[in-house]
């Protein structure tokens, strides 16, 4: 399951890039909204339009679940179950949630649950049916704090939960490096949890959300290239971290740092 | 005139960033701890005042940490003793 606790933080970005990712590694993978009554990630997937049945259709067996796929437009072995939209977090428990993963672990090799905010049924319900969480955040404070509260309830769910991983998003470079912001280390620090990846922040997540097309399909970004590496590290390959230092290091830049040592890190 | 000086000394070291490192740190023990505002510093008054029975102590030094390793907090408490008292 992708999870964050605040909302805002890219845990629909991050679902619909990994899914991409992981389904160009050859991996067969299934995408699950379970924002259900808030349907977004068949809009970051340019699926919308394609939409008939949704997840909770399959639940109170108005349809099968291989009628509720949507599969994706340029990736065969990628499929989208997308949530309800007229309906609310109540509609499912906990218990369908389960039987209908147990049905996805069958079809996919990868099945990536995308959490709605929140601590409430909501989350319940996405955690029910996952083995393992992916959880997002940002190195805001208040992001920080949620992300926390998340890894509480992850924790008390050691018997379910077998391995919970960060990706730390949006990240600005510069600004961590002027220490106007947390770094990575920081953030890992704080929270003590295994780092799954980086993603710095990028515009052309937004470009790329217009167009229905997520980055970790293209090249040439580095958000994309951050996604593929998370996808890589989740088929068990030993990636590098990728280095967010800000290249220029231009006279000026130099110069301000010899009188603000405080900047020197 | 030691707070003083700590205070313009950390002000012109202090970054934007450590600041959030610091605040987010405290939020994140008061948090897992379900801990209420304000019970440490009643914690260290009642401490002071114990210690106080037993040691003259140097006030100025004396000092409390609020920490974590890995995801558990702890408390670390330091009180620099002059001479004990008579009891």
């Amino acid at each position: 399951m992708i999870t964050s606790g605040k909302g805002g933080v890219g845990k629909t970005t991050a679902s619909a890039n990994l899914g991409v990712a992981l389904a160009n590694t050859g991996a067969s993978v299934a995408l699950v909204d379970m924002d259900i009554g808030l349907r977004n990630l068949d809009i970051l997937m340019g699926l919308e339009n394609r939409v008939v049945y949704n997840l909770v259709d399959v639940v109170e067996e108005r349809c099968k679940l291989r009628q509720a796929l949507v599969k994706d437009k340029r990736l065969p072995n990628l499929s989208l179950l997308p949530a309800a939209q007229t309906r609310d977090k109540t509609a499912v428990d906990a218990d369908q949630m389960k039987k209908l993963c147990e049905e996805l672990k069958e079809l996919f090799e990868f099945v990536l649950i995308d959490s709605p905010a929140g601590i409430e049924s909501g989350f319940q319900n996405a955690v029910a049916g996952a083995e393992e969480a992916i959880v997002i955040t940002t190195p805001e404070m208040s992001a920080v704090r949620d992300a926390d509260r998340i890894i509480g309830l992850l924790e008390a769910r050691k018997d379910e939960i077998k391995e919970y991983r960060l990706v730390l998003n949006r990240i600005r470079p510069s600004m961590v490096k002027n220490n106007d912001m947390m770094s990575v280390d920081d953030v890992l620090e704080i929270l003590s949890v295994k780092l799954l990846g980086v993603v710095p922040e990028d515009e052309e997540i937004i470009t790329s959300t217009n167009k229905g097309e997520p980055v970790s399909g293209t090249d040439n970004t580095r958000s994309g290239l951050a996604f593929r590496n998370i996808a890589r590290r989740l088929r068990g390959e030993d990636v590098p971290f990728m280095d967010l230092d800000p290249q220029q290091s231009t006279w000026f830049s130099r110069i301000t740092k010899f009188f603000n040592p405080a900047a020197r890190v | 005139m030691q707070s003083l000086l700590n205070w313009f000394f950390r002000s012109s070291v202090d970054t934007v960033r450590e600041t959030a490192k610091d605040r987010m740190k405290t939020m994140l023990v008061h948090d897992r701890l379900e801990l209420p505002a304000g019970r440490i510093e009643v914690l260290q008054e009642e401490l002071i005042a114990v210690v106080s029975r037993y040691f003259e102590l140097d006030r100025d030094l004396t000092k409390f940490d609020l920490n974590q390793v890995e995801r558990k907090a702890s408390f670390v408490a330091n009180f620099p003793l002059l001479r004990s008292k008579e009891c």
